[in-house]
C-alpha cells in the first residue's frame, strides 16, 4: 500500500515539476519580446532614418515624405493628447498580448499539452489497476 | 461493454425524465435569446458580443449541467438502495460508474449542442455570419464539461450533494486561473500551491471564442491536441472516483 502510494506521488510530483505551462512563465524572450516594441516619437523615426540612408533615389524620396506626414501626423496626437495609433489585425503588440498568451496562439506549449494528456492516461490507468488489485 | 452500454442508456432514459436537465437546458437557450436581444446601437461587431457571450453561457451552461445531472446519480442509488442489486451481480463498481457517467455525457453533449444550434439560430435572425469554428469551439465545451462531470462524480462519493455543487464550482474557477496569480491566494507557500494547481487542468485550454469572434482559423491539430488533453483529465478523475468508490462501504 505504502509502495502503491509512493509510486503514484512520485509520478504526481513529476507531473507537477514538468506541467507547468503558464505561457507567462515558460515563453521566451524572443515571444513575449515580440510584443514590446518602442512608439517613442525620436527613437523610431531616428532608427527609421539612421537605417534608410538613399539619398536621391526618387521612390525613397517619395517615402521620405510619406514619413514625414506619418511624423507630422504623429506629433499633432501627441500634442492634441490624442496618442491612439492602429495596428494591423492579427498584428502581436503590447495591446493584444493577452490574446497571444492564449494556448490555440502558443505553439510552444502543443507539446506540453500533448506530454501532459500522455502522463495523466498513464496515471488513469495505474490508479485503475493498482486501486481494483487492492480490492481482490 | 454491453452491459455498461445498455446501463448508460437506461442512466439517459431516467435523466431525461427528471426536470434538472429541462430547466437547466431552457434557462441556457433563454440566456442566448437574452443575448441576441442586446441592441448593437450600430456598432458593427455586434455579431463578435454574441458569439463571445454565447460561448460563454455554454460554459456556465456544461457547468450547471455537470452539477445538476451527476450531483444526485450516486447519493439517489444508495439512499434508494437500488445500487445493491445492481452491483451485485450484474455489473461491477467499474461498470457501474462507466454506465452512469456515459449516460450523463450524452444527455449533457446534447444539450450543450442544441445550444450551439440555438446560438447559431440567434446569429442567423440578427444577420450576423456563423463563424465555420463554432461548432468545434462548442465540441471543446462538451469536453470540459465532460472532466467537470468526472470531477462531480468524484466529490458525489465522499461528500453530500450540497457540498458537492460548491466544490465543484471552486474548481471550476480555480481551473480558470494561472499558476502565478493562484499563486498569490496563499503567498505564504508557494511551492504547495503551486503543486495544488498544476495537478488542475488549465481551462484556458478549451476557450478559443476570441479567435473566432476576430475571425482566425485555429489549426486542426490544436483540436484534436485539447480534446485529446480534455479527455486524459477527466480519464484520471474517473481512476480517482474509481478508487475511491471502490473503497466505499455501501452498507
Amino acid at each position: 500500500m505504502i509502495l502503491k502510494l509512493l509510486a503514484i506521488s512520485v509520478l504526481l510530483l513529476v507531473l507537477s515539476c514538468r506541467a507547468d505551462y503558464d505561457i507567462e512563465e515558460v515563453a521566451d524572450e524572443e515571444y513575449l519580446g515580440e510584443g514590446h516594441h518602442s512608439h517613442d516619437l525620436p527613437d523610431s523615426l531616428q532608427h527609421e532614418e539612421s537605417l534608410h540612408d538613399h539619398s536621391g533615389d526618387p521612390e525613397h524620396d517619395a517615402g521620405e515624405e510619406h514619413a514625414g506626414e506619418h511624423k507630422e501626423r504623429l506629433e499633432d496626437e501627441a500634442v492634441s493628447g490624442h496618442q491612439m495609433h492602429v495596428h494591423q489585425p492579427g498584428e502581436r503588440n503590447h495591446g493584444t498580448e493577452w490574446f497571444f498568451n492564449q494556448p490555440w496562439a502558443a505553439k510552444f506549449i502543443w507539446g506540453k499539452m500533448l506530454r501532459d494528456s500522455v502522463v495523466l492516461i498513464l496515471l488513469a490507468g495505474l490508479i485503475t489497476f493498482f486501486s481494483g488489485r487492492n480490492r481482490k | 461493454m454491453k452491459p455498461v452500454m445498455t446501463f448508460a442508456l437506461m442512466t439517459m432514459r431516467s435523466l431525461v425524465r427528471r426536470r434538472t436537465i429541462w430547466g437547466i437546458s431552457i434557462v441556457i437557450l433563454l440566456a442566448l435569446i437574452g443575448i441576441g436581444q442586446v441592441p448593437g446601437y450600430g456598432t458593427t461587431n455586434q455579431g463578435r458580443f454574441i458569439i463571445d457571450f454565447g460561448l460563454f453561457g455554454l460554459e456556465v451552461g456544461a457547468f450547471l449541467l455537470a452539477v445538476g445531472l451527476a450531483s444526485n446519480i450516486y447519493p439517489r442509488d444508495r439512499e434508494r438502495r437500488t445500487i445493491m442489486p445492481i452491483i451485485a451481480v450484474p455489473l461491477s463498481r467499474g461498470e457501474y460508474l462507466m454506465g452512469r457517467f456515459l449516460g450523463a455525457a450524452i444527455v449533457q453533449a446534447a444539450a450543450i449542442l442544441v445550444g450551439c444550434i440555438g446560438l447559431m439560430i440567434v446569429l442567423i435572425m440578427k444577420n450576423h455570419a456563423v463563424p465555420p469554428d463554432l461548432f468545434p469551439a462548442s465540441l471543446l465545451l462538451v469536453v470540459e464539461g465532460w472532466f467537470l462531470l468526472a470531477v462531480v462524480f468524484f466529490f458525489s462519493f465522499w461528500t453530500s450533494p450540497p457540498l458537492n455543487a460548491p466544490l465543484t464550482l471552486f474548481l471550476f474557477i480555480v481551473s480558470q486561473m494561472s499558476v502565478l496569480d493562484f499563486v498569490k491566494l496563499v503567498p505564504g507557500v508557494p511551492g504547495l500551491m503551486r503543486v495544488i494547481r498544476l495537478l488542475l487542468p488549465h481551462m484556458d485550454v478549451f476557450h478559443i471564442k476570441d479567435p473566432i469572434t476576430h475571425g482566425m482559423d485555429i489549426p486542426g491539430l490544436y483540436f484534436l491536441l485539447a480534446v485529446l488533453y480534455g479527455l486524459s483529465y477527466m480519464a484520471f478523475m474517473l481512476s480517482v472516483a474509481l478508487a475511491v468508490f471502490r473503497k466505499r462501504d455501501l452498507k
